[in-house]
């Protein structure tokens, strides 16, 4: 029989309440729990159940992951397994942690559950199957049934159907799929309209995202005043990529010095944005970051003044969602020196 | 305008002495065929082969798809690019049905070609895995474009509807199995008990991309990059209106056959009177320049507002640089006030998480998905190949690729391929056929 570890908080894990989220990780032999309720429809055997404090992997995640790991190092396993977590926030973030570290680590599926109010849901929707599950604890028994039908389907090699057969949340893969119901798209194009031209509630099958749409600025009112910085997503960075900016899918971002230099030189500055041949920018970066032509700007006396910094970061894969973020935390530095307008440089 | 259409089924094919058909067998004489293709002299090379559903063939590169047909009035069932200009739409047609001409070139193959299946997981892809086809493998002279990517294709296509018409030939002094009537009353000479219901144009987007001629969809045999969208009657497009072009990205395609029958017509056609008031078809296009797309997009929403249509479905032959028309088609019709649905598959990249159409839109809340050009897709090998498989690979058809460090070649040495969706002919069926849809994961 296939096997497989389940992870619990110190709730569920009989340790106790909230006197004990500080409880380091713990492995136990057998099912503790929540495994009881999984060992009866599961195709695979729990052999063993994990159980660490809310608040102790909240504060302490890379301990808690490593020691977790640790302990699942020697141990056969097919299949893990954690939760349901329901609304509770940190357990849902603590299941969403543990399954990302262990599927990168062992490369085995892995299963967790979350209602929709948990903010784990959004962090880790798109690295794993996250079933949808009840917001409180009495809900366990429909939503342990929900995720054994699909962990069964993993155990057997069995294919998975999309998130709304299945009840997970969307991981953002959209595939074509054959309909069970073979209706034409003629006809699919016809119920839908005449139910849209009627005021009835009808469904797309391509649901537009909610775009996040900025205003273009007013412009700025007087150039030869203003305070102007520099912001780029070309990934120009100094040789040495001090802040260990990402090539792709960045979440880190730096900002770098440029008040003595009359430009950016190749040889002290590169690009490490793996979205276009790098040549020509690693030869002159200012064809990306152009600081050699707002200095000339600046003393012809064009504009005002230069942000002693530039702001880099990587375009490339990057979600709207860390874009927001790092725009966020660069903001106040260009508030706080009194920035009238950026220059936001793309590639 | 009334179109009689009247339907003969074919249920199988053979090869004889004399064209005929009778009691649902076409029979072929496979020579005086070819030397009615031949008498093309760019054509150098021509075979003939039948292709039935769950035979073991595969066939590439597809280049056309075109459905038998004769007017026993004599009339081109092509007029303005085969025969002289005359109305389409008004009149009897007979048709073969369940029965497609297939051109299938015999080494080259171009960005705009595709693969067919009869049998196996394959045979699903398109909707010409499931008919009796009458396969025309051939080569021409047309030298300049053999190693070109996008190729105009000709004295192919026109080979194959010159022969769609020859077959259908057979049937002119038949009484037909059954007969269709599409007829639509003037718009605004409509019963009121018609005219109470809302009223629907569908508004379709052909292919017309290319600046030279030769390649985009024909209405009428003139180039449709060379048009403003106007108004048509559905009848003329079921009806040979319309040629398609040889430009798109195969999946995306609606070859002549999906025009002949296409399937959102027919459904608007047959909701008129019951749910609808199917005014009829705005005729647009899919230029490349941005101009170009919005000065389409504003005739468009310009006439169903003229029209006073309430609805309108939109559907482009097309992905990528087209979903800019798509879209802004979609959302000037719903500033105008025209509630609108769209038709259209998508490109969401080979682990499906790229954003499905290159532009998007709030308005369009509602879109009828029929595919992802980029699914890849694993075959094994056939008995019998139609055509030259390596230009699967060889030649830059739009699903197929020479070599991958991961995936290695399309086309293996045992005759299996690996290939996107994309190369599918006429697999996403967005003129209506489609069985499928897009599902997140």
């Amino acid at each position: 029989m296939k096997k497989a570890i389940l992870y619990v908080n110190q709730f569920f894990g009989q340790i106790g309440g909230e006197d004990k989220a500080d409880f380091a990780p713990e492995i136990r032999d057998g099912q503790v729990g929540p495994a009881i309720e999984f060992a009866k429809g599961l195709d695979a055997e729990i052999t063993h159940t994990i159980i660490c404090g809310d608040n102790y992997i909240g504060s302490n995640t890379d301990e808690a992951v490593a020691a977790i790991l640790d302990m699942l190092k020697d141990k056969e396993m097919d299949l893990f397994i954690a939760g349901p977590a329901f609304q509770a926030g940190r357990y849902g973030v603590a299941c969403g942690t543990i399954c990302k570290a262990v599927k990168e680590s062992r490369d085995i599926p892995v299963v967790t559950s979350m209602n929709n109010e948990n903010p784990g849901v959004e962090m880790f929707k798109k690295d794993m199957y996250i079933l949808k599950g009840g917001n409180i604890a009495s809900r366990m028994r429909k939503d342990v049934k929900v995720m054994t039908a699909l962990c069964n389907k993993l155990l057997n090699g069995e294919e998975v159907g999309c998130a709304d057969d299945e009840g997970y949340f969307g991981r953002g893969i959209r595939r074509q799929v054959w309909l069970k119901e073979p209706v034409p798209a003629s006809q699919r194009m016809v119920d839908m309209l005449v139910k849209k031209l009627n005021g009835e509630p009808f469904e797309t099958e391509l649901p537009i995202p909610e775009l996040d749409r900025v205003e273009i600025a007013p412009a700025v009112k007087d150039l030869k005043k203003a305070r102007i910085a520099l912001v780029t997503t070309g990934g120009i960075v100094p040789v040495d990529n001090p802040d260990r900016i990402q090539s792709a899918s960045a979440t880190r971002w730096g900002r770098y010095n440029i008040e003595t230099a009359d430009g950016l030189k190749g040889g002290e500055y590169k690009t490490i944005h793996a979205g276009f041949d790098p040549g020509a920018a690693d030869a002159d970066p200012n064809v990306i970051t152009p600081v050699d032509a707002l200095k000339v700007l600046l003393k012809e006396g064009v504009y005002g003044s230069l942000h002693p910094y530039f702001y880099s970061t990587v375009g490339t894969g990057t979600t709207q969602a860390e874009a927001q973020r790092m725009a966020n935390e660069m903001v106040p530095y260009l508030q706080e020196d009194n920035v009238d307008a950026v220059i936001m440089v793309s590639t | 305008m009334r179109l009689e259409l009247g339907n003969f089924h074919v249920r199988d094919i053979a090869f004889g002495d004399t064209l005929a058909f009778q009691d649902g067998l076409l029979t072929i004489n496979k020579e005086a065929a070819l030397a009615y293709i031949r008498e093309d002299d760019r054509i150098t090379e021509a075979g003939l082969y039948i292709a039935r559903p769950g035979d073991n063939i595969r066939m590439c590169p597809v280049k056309e798809a075109i459905e038998p047909r004769v007017r026993p009035d004599g009339r081109s069932i092509f007029p303005g690019y085969e025969g002289e200009l005359a109305q389409a739409g008004d009149g009897v047609t007979y048709a073969l049905k369940d029965c497609s001409v297939l051109v299938v070139g015999r080494h080259w193959g171009g960005f705009q070609d595709g693969l067919i299946d009869m049998n196996g997981e394959g045979q699903k892809y398109t909707l010409f895995g499931e008919l009796n086809n009458i396969v025309l493998v051939a080569d021409t002279n047309e030298v300049f474009e053999q190693r070109e990517q996008q190729k105009k294709n000709d004295a192919l296509r026109r080979a194959g509807h010159k022969l769609a018409e020859y077959i259908a030939g057979c049937v002119k002094d038949l009484e037909p199995e059954e007969t269709e009537v599409f007829e639509l009353e003037p718009m605004i000479k409509r019963t009121s008990d018609v005219e109470k219901l809302p009223s629907v144009v569908y508004v379709m987007q052909p292919q017309s991309q290319m600046e030279e001629m030769g390649y985009n969809t024909l209405v009428y045999g003139w180039d449709m990059n060379h048009m403003v969208p106007t108004i048509m009657h559905p009848n003329e497009v079921l009806d040979g209106a319309i040629i398609s072009g040889s430009f798109m990205p195969v999946s995306s395609k609606w070859s002549t056959y999906d025009y002949q029958n296409c399937p959102n017509i027919k459904a608007l056609y047959a909701e008129h009177g019951k749910t609808i008031n199917f005014l009829g078809v705005i005729m647009s296009n899919l230029n490349v320049a941005l101009e170009q797309k919005e000065r389409a997009a504003l005739f468009v929403a310009q006439m169903a507002k003229t029209l006073g249509a309430d609805g309108a479905v939109v559907a482009e032959e097309g992905y990528g640089n087209p979903d800019a028309d798509f879209i802004g088609c979609y959302v000037a019709l719903e500033d105008a006030g025209v509630k609108t649905v769209g038709v259209t598959n998508e490109c969401t990249g080979r682990d499906g998480q790229s954003q499905p159409l290159v532009t998007l839109d709030e308005k369009c809340d509602a879109i009828v998905s029929c595919g992802n050009v980029s699914e890849l897709i694993t075959l094994p090998p056939m008995d019998t190949v139609l055509g030259e498989l390596d230009a699967l690979a060889r030649d830059g058809l739009s699903g197929g690729w020479a070599d991958d460090e991961i995936l290695g070649p399309s086309v293996k040495a045992d005759g299996s391929i690996i290939m996107e969706n994309n190369a599918m002919f006429c697999g996403d069926e967005v003129c209506g056929w489609s069985v499928k849809t897009m599902k997140e994961f």
